[in-house]
């Protein structure tokens, strides 16, 4: 039965005011679409359809959900709610916007704005071992004021990786996918254990989750550093806990990074929540932290900086 | 409605109390449940706590006087207490969702029903002897049952305290519900956690209870299993009603044709190391309506 994927919904169907388009992605959470809305905007709309508890076959439209799973597909169904609720009170260029909730096909939908470009991930691969500095600089600490909007409500993303983190075709990133809420489905059956990318995600995240804290979402924004650097993801966290795999970045030495970069990344990857930085803020303010004669585009930052400054101010 | 009813739970020699006891009445129906939170920390606590309100509080909502069907109160109350542990270790993050045992009985116009998961027991005592009692969740009561151990095997096995059905927890709990049990004059229904009939066995228990008044009998039944625990006794925890049907009798019981209609009273241990978040333990298609439109509103707020 585990093998069996859910049927992603056809081209050219409609639901709602939407019409499908095609598949973006499918996860054992969801399915996410491509779709138009009645005026030919494009959006994504997000699917909730656990692979676990529901299934649909080709050709249907609602999915069978064994009444032995009912309470839990309800319980999933309400996690999926606190993720749209939850973004749906966050307002911010750095993280995706909601734009519509509905219910239909016998489970719910999220509509989220759709923007051209491509996922972290994807250049990533396309740039392996080439990421220049400037580029991840710029990238991360705008990633990081979209997570401090995150972290100002209260909320956790805890599923920062670079396939979240998405770049529009003008550069700027936009923090996709907030699985947090998801990662609570962890006690309604065994099936529904938390998801969480290896390599990513802080070793409290596997073990002591009551030390969850925004340094748990800078372990995976060191990471996803790391990953840029690097090109790949470094050792997982579980592992490096009982034997240290990870050789840091200021041993390491890759060519063309500044010591400053590294050490910020080395900072981020503490196993240690209390070693790490404690603010997405202070982590921001060493990302941003420019070297003398760094060629860095002035307007890159402005919108960072007016940010900072105002967080400043209120505090 | 005429009963005698005393409670009472104690830390034994453990750190901190994680049983929880309650007994609720309306004019009609009577409540009394035990819970024993388990986990070795705040957590199993929480647990007992949260479903001690939780089912208490359907109880005082559902009871007015009467409860409809005291069975299917019973699964709706279990149910429900289970999904809100679920529920905050949702909220807190934490690692697994705490566990507890649970035993709830409802006496309802002369008859008792319970439910049960765990091994905290319930025993109905008649007339010198055992009328009805419940069966352990337990792998020594499994054991004992397929005949692989003998009862004096059973007091000492070391995996006595394992049990497999339980609120809240990774897995659904096995909850086992009663038939009506119709109640005879002079009849004590006690419910208790294992720090009790544990070192008792079922014949103290049946010894401590069987007469005399249980306002004086229940505190000295807690007394000899403290001092059967020994050095690691655990927590006790018992609630106690003899049931006076219709009769008067000479102790100083409850009548609660006393009270209005919708009059509850109710005893409960008071908790402040957690606040729970009121009604947030169904979701119905009406919750995932108001859910949606909540979400859209917010939508619409934040978008202009």
């Amino acid at each position: 039965m585990s093998v069996l994927a859910n049927a992603a919904l056809p081209a050219g169907f409609e639901i709602d005011q939407y019409r499908i388009e095609r598949r973006l992605s499918h996860g054992g959470f969801s399915i996410v679409y491509l779709a138009h809305d009645a005026e030919g905007k494009p959006v994504a709309i997000k699917e909730y359809l656990p692979n676990s508890l529901a299934l649909r076959k080709e050709g249907e439209t609602a999915p069978h959900i064994p009444s032995r799973h009912q309470v839990a597909f309800r319980y999933g169904m309400k996690c999926f709610f606190e993720e749209g609720r939850s973004l749906a009170k966050l307002m911010h260029p750095n993280v995706v916007r909601v734009l519509n909730f509905f219910r239909t096909n016998g489970t719910v939908y999220m509509v989220m704005e759709f923007e051209k470009g491509r996922t972290l991930n994807e250049y990533i691969q396309k740039h392996r071992g080439k990421v220049p500095e400037r580029f991840i600089r710029a990238v991360f600490s705008r990633t990081l004021n979209g997570l401090r909007e995150v972290h100002s409500h209260k909320m956790l993303h805890l599923d920062i990786k670079p396939s979240n983190i998405y770049l529009r075709t003008n550069g700027t990133p936009l923090l996709l996918d907030f699985g947090a809420a998801r990662q609570t489905l962890m006690s309604e059956q065994p099936m529904l254990k938390p998801m969480y990318t290896p390599g990513f995600a802080p070793p409290e995240q596997y073990t002591d989750r009551e030390n969850l804290g925004p340094w748990s979402d800078l372990y995976s924004v060191g990471a996803s550093m790391y990953a840029c650097i690097v090109g790949n993801a470094p050792p997982r966290a579980d592992e490096r806990i009982q034997v240290e795999t990870l050789l840091p970045l200021t041993e390491r030495k890759p060519a063309g990074y500044s010591l400053e970069l590294l050490e910020t990344v080395d900072w981020c990857l503490q196993l240690d929540p209390l070693k790490r930085p404690q603010s997405a803020y202070s982590l921001q303010k060493a990302v941003m932290r420019r070297e003398e004669g760094d060629a860095l585009p002035a307007g890159l930052f402005a919108d960072a900086e007016s940010r900072l400054r105002s967080f400043i101010e209120r505090g | 409605m005429k009963f005698t009813i005393f409670q009472d739970s104690r830390i034994g020699q453990r750190a901190s109390n994680q049983d929880r006891i309650a007994y609720s009445y309306s004019r009609e129906t009577l409540l009394m449940l035990v819970a024993d939170g388990m986990g070795g920390h705040l957590y199993g606590e929480i647990a007992a706590q949260i479903a001690t309100e939780i089912i208490v509080g359907a109880f005082q909502r559902e009871a007015r006087p009467s409860l409809d069907d005291p069975t299917h109160f019973l699964r709706l109350a279990l149910d429900n207490a289970h999904n809100a542990i679920l529920d905050y270790a949702f909220d807190k993050y934490l690692p697994e969702a705490p566990r507890t045992t649970i035993v709830v009985c409802v006496v309802q116009h002369g008859s008792a029903w319970w439910a049960h998961a765990g091994d905290s027991r319930l025993y109905v005592l008649r007339e010198g002897r055992i009328a009805a009692q419940t069966r352990d969740h337990s792998r020594v009561r499994m054991l004992l049952d397929h005949g692989l151990i003998r009862p004096e095997q059973a007091e000492r096995h070391p995996e006595r305290n394992r049990i497999y059905s339980c609120l809240g927890g990774d897995q659904l709990p096995q909850i086992d519900f009663s038939p009506r049990q119709t109640l005879q004059e002079e009849d004590v229904v006690a419910l208790c956690s294992d720090g009790v009939w544990g070192p008792l066995g079922d014949a103290g228990m049946l010894a401590g209870l069987t007469d005399g008044d249980i306002m004086q009998r229940v505190p000295q039944l807690l007394d000899r299993a403290e001092t059967l625990g020994g050095p690691t006794c655990d927590n006790l925890s018992i609630v106690a009603m003899r049931w006076h049907g219709g009769a008067t009798g000479t102790v100083p019981f409850i009548e609660t044709e006393l009270l209005a209609p919708d009059h509850f009273t109710t005893h409960m241990d008071s908790f402040d190391t957690t606040t729970l978040g009121a009604g947030d333990v169904e979701f119905s298609d009406e919750d995932i309506e108001r859910a949606i439109d909540e979400i859209n509103a917010t939508i619409r707020k934040f978008n202009k």
